[in-house]
């Protein structure tokens, strides 16, 4: 067993070696590319949608039951079957994706509804964590709404709202895999023809792949996060105190005082 | 565009036997991961409470396991546990494992640390205060866990059908290998139905659990 | 059903209600073996059965340190604590807190079970039957001032500071202990709710004495509150262990005179009260006596140009000077001055002392509980007893 575990690493180590698989359609450099732009298109549409309403209901408090209730009907719904609803639709509007992908159009809103759920929530949770004092402190100042909004409750909601994107990221990465299964592209398609043609190097090298390029992701944002947070801390870096940063600093000394 | 309606509601109509088979074998796979899952997870959670340094490793074992495409781990289970639900469950516990130690610790965290102290000032063993102070306080927290756990496992399983399991997926493949959308429509339809209850549930079951996050109002 | 009809029975075998506490050469080290001063030092005193015990002290000078060993929450590092003689150390640390009350600042009540099931927890605990839970409960409620209709089923959350406190202190009832450690306990609350809190302890300690250890900064709850104050020095060291009335008047050190304050003196008055001093005679008339009677009372007291006149019950209504008596005829009211400076026995000479000074008069009248005038104390006589 133990034997058949290290011929098995030794035959992806030998798939990865290999140069064929880094060149042309098939290449890890081409199917990484396709995975990454399907994710990031994906995203963008997402946080278009996804942060402004939870901005809305973060900052005027309205309508927070109905957009929470639509984010966590979003969250329950498997990803699967919405490709499978929306295949056909894909076909229809016979739209390309990358790589000729025609699968494209279900992934992509299969991964718009897997990624605003989080993105919703946390935006609005990260806005309703700023507490009171401050924004009756802004609001003292003779702030207005949007000021009040742009300097105080971004910069402070940032880290908790940047949290969600992170997990939205995370899981659209892993998730795009199952638009192979549909024909589509990135590197779901390495798993797919490995488990069709019983290469298992490549089967192993596609989920390699990809659990890589998730943990780079949830490192990217893990920086980001952090880099959020020491700004709202003042933690003294060089750019917490570039000049954006100071009316917000003021806000605090006076709340502090 | 090929003059076939969309949804076929005689072939419905007469097989609705095994779409209620397919659901109750879904909701059974679901359950069962989830079981597992919980029980694994509180353990690995105590362990982590107990031996604080152990919390970072268990959290990036777990969390390397869930950012394994679910096909593709489904696919690498095969060779070792064959086309069986055994595989199935083994790679949905595992997706389980991450969300539910790290919500167990963090509501465990979470307990107010005045209520710790008191009941250590009034005389609670540790393991007493474990499970009646500490534990209770954390059920929100651990609820929520078992919901999302629970709606993502129900979304899994629609995709081990790729490997012979899986419930209403089985209907969804059935009906896109042979072009026939009933099929898919509604296994498709039905697994989502299937995941908005379970979430609905969960929400009812914590209400239920937690009557006192609900008080409302303060004495004059 | 007050506390006192408890059955004693009720308490846990072992200790008796009203334990006296004994340190014994105790000390608290956190960095074992490193030199220095520790976080309790050498603390040795006795706390005899059934009194307050308030340990009062700034940041940091182990008080609340030196409460937690008593329940073991912190262990000494050497020396013996002994309740009723048994030394804590011998026992279950377990057993001994059950047997314990203990109250802290935020209260701890637990979020998620009702207030009767709060008060019943070390109840439950030993394995009381729910009956038996549910009547403690409801009684202890009662005792702190508490409708238990209305508040045992409801949750913490549902309280405010005040009545989340009383709550705390019925709690730690609910096994009749004999000794209560309570840390900062009334901190959290505002001065009117904290007084009465105050007062309410004190009410209670009435019915059922009970040796409390009590927490606090606040050299002022220090002195309304306790029999005995420790007063802790920065080190953990015991700087003055004494009655109120001696810290005040003597205290022992430059730094017990800093902490309890430059007002000592008045501090002091607050501790006494109005019946404590014997009232001088003043010169009296009745309404409707005889005037020309009282004017040669009054012309024959070098003392004071001024006469008390009263009502027919006795009742004072105000002062008459000398030159407003007229040599004939019989006193009325409307010769008075009415006086604001009115003092009841139980007054404390401190309030005396203000009611005096706002009513610009440096003589007060002493009534007794029916109101009638037993005479009189002036300022001069408020001061000595300072002495």
């Amino acid at each position: 067993m133990l034997q058949a575990l290290i011929d098995q690493v030794g035959a992806v180590a030998a798939w990865f070696a290999d140069p064929v698989n880094w060149s042309g359609n098939d290449g890890i450099p081409n199917r990484m590319t396709e995975h990454i732009v399907i994710c990031l298109l994906s995203m963008v549409a997402a946080l278009l949608v996804a942060i402004p309403v939870g901005l809305f209901i973060g900052h005027t408090n309205r309508l927070s039951f109905l957009a929470v209730t639509l984010a966590n009907i979003g969250r329950a719904v498997p990803s699967y079957a919405v490709m499978a609803l929306l295949f056909p639709l894909s076909i229809a509007f016979s739209v390309m994706g990358p790589g000729g992908d025609i699968a494209y159009l279900a992934t992509f809103l299969a991964m718009l509804l897997l990624a605003i759920p989080p993105v919703v929530t946390n935006t609005y949770a990260g806005m309703q964590g700023v507490e009171r004092d401050l924004l009756e402190a802004a609001r003292g100042m003779g702030m207005r709404g949007h000021q009040v909004l742009r300097t105080v409750e971004l910069p402070l909601a940032l880290p908790v709202a940047l949290t969600g994107v992170r997990i939205a990221s995370v899981q659209v990465v892993a998730t795009a895999t199952l638009g192979a299964v549909f024909g589509g592209g990135g590197l779901g398609r390495f798993i797919i023809q490995g488990q069709a043609r019983n290469d298992d190097a490549r089967l192993w090298a596609g989920a390699i792949l990809v659990a890589l390029l998730a943990i780079a992701t949830e490192l990217l944002f893990a920086v980001l996060v952090r880099r959020a947070n020491g700004k709202v801390r003042g933690a003294g870096s060089p750019t917490a105190s570039a000049a954006p940063e100071v009316p917000f600093g003021s806000i605090l000394d006076q709340s502090r005082r | 565009m090929n003059g076939k309606p969309l949804i076929d509601w005689n072939w419905i109509g007469g097989h609705l036997d095994d779409i209620w088979a397919l659901t109750v074998e879904h909701l059974v796979l679901a359950f069962i991961a989830v079981a597992v899952g919980f029980a694994i997870s509180f353990v690995l959670a105590l362990i982590a409470l107990r031996w604080r340094w152990s919390y970072a490793p268990i959290t990036a074992a777990a969390g390397l396991l869930y950012v394994i495409p679910s096909i593709a781990l489904f696919a690498i289970l095969v060779p070792v546990t064959g086309l069986t639900p055994l595989t199935a469950e083994i790679a949905l516990v595992s997706y389980t494992i991450l969300i539910l130690v790290r919500n167990t610790v963090t509501g465990i965290d979470g307990v107010p640390i005045e209520a710790r102290e008191s009941a250590d000032g009034m005389g609670f063993t540790p393991r007493g205060r474990f499970w009646r102070v500490e534990l209770p306080l954390a059920m929100p927290l651990i609820v929520a866990g078992l919901r999302i756990a629970a709606v993502t496992t129900i979304g899994l399983v629609t995709v081990s059908a790729l490997i012979g399991q899986g419930g209403l997926g089985r209907l969804i493949n059935e009906g896109l290998d042979t072009s026939f959308p009933t099929k898919t429509i509604t296994g498709a339809v039905l697994s989502v139905v299937l995941a908005v209850l379970a979430d609905i549930g969960f929400v009812l079951l914590l209400r239920r659990l937690t009557p006192w996050t609900r008080a409302r109002g303060v004495t004059a | 059903m007050t506390a006192s009809q408890v059955t004693h029975a009720d308490a846990p075998s072992g200790i008796a209600p009203g334990a006296s506490v004994v340190f014994e050469h105790v000390t608290k080290r956190y960095d074992a073996g490193a030199k220095g001063p520790g976080a309790v030092n050498d603390l040795s005193m006795t706390i005899p059965a059934g009194a307050i015990c308030v340990f009062v002290g700034p940041s940091g000078c182990g008080k609340t340190t030196s409460l937690k060993m008593v329940n073991r929450l912190i262990e000494p590092t050497s020396g013996r604590i002994l309740i009723d003689g048994r030394d804590v150390l011998q026992e279950d640390p377990i057993q001994l807190r059950r047997r314990i009350g203990y109250v802290i600042q935020q209260v701890g009540l637990f979020p998620h079970q009702s207030i009767g099931e709060n008060v019943a927890v070390v109840p439950k605990l030993l394995g009381w039957d729910a009956k038996r839970r549910r009547a403690r409960s409801d009684e202890l409620l009662a005792l702190v001032g508490l409708d238990p209709a209305r508040y045992r089923d409801r949750y913490p959350s549902q309280l405010s500071g005040g009545e989340r406190q009383r709550v705390g202190v019925a709690r730690a009832l609910a096994v009749d202990p004999p000794v209560m450690l309570m840390d900062e306990p009334f901190g959290a609350v505002d001065p009117i709710v904290r007084e009465r809190l105050q007062d309410e302890l004190l009410r209670l300690q009435e019915q059922v004495a009970r040796t409390i250890l009590f927490v606090t900064h606040d050299i002022d709850e220090a002195i309304r509150l306790g029999d005995l104050v420790a007063v802790f020095q920065t080190g953990g060291i015991l700087a003055q262990f004494d009655t109120p009335d001696a810290i005040l008047g003597a205290p022992a050190s430059e730094f017990v005179a800093r902490f309890v304050g430059a007002d000592r003196g008045l501090k002091r008055l607050s501790l006494s009260r109005v019946s404590d001093l014997e009232p001088r005679a003043a010169v009296t008339g009745v309404v409707g006596a005889s005037a020309a009677d009282a004017r040669t009372r009054i012309l024959a007291d070098p003392a004071s140009p001024w006469l008390l006149l009263l009502d027919a019950a006795g009742r004072p209504l105000g002062w008459v000077h000398e030159r407003r008596v007229p040599a004939a005829g019989v006193l009325n009211e409307d010769m008075a001055d009415p006086t604001e400076a009115v003092l009841t026995p139980r007054m404390s000479l401190r309030d005396a002392l203000s009611a005096m000074l706002d009513a610009d008069v440096i003589t007060g009248v002493v009534i007794d509980d029916d109101g009638r005038a037993r005479g009189v104390l002036t300022v001069e006589q408020v001061a000595s007893a300072l002495r």
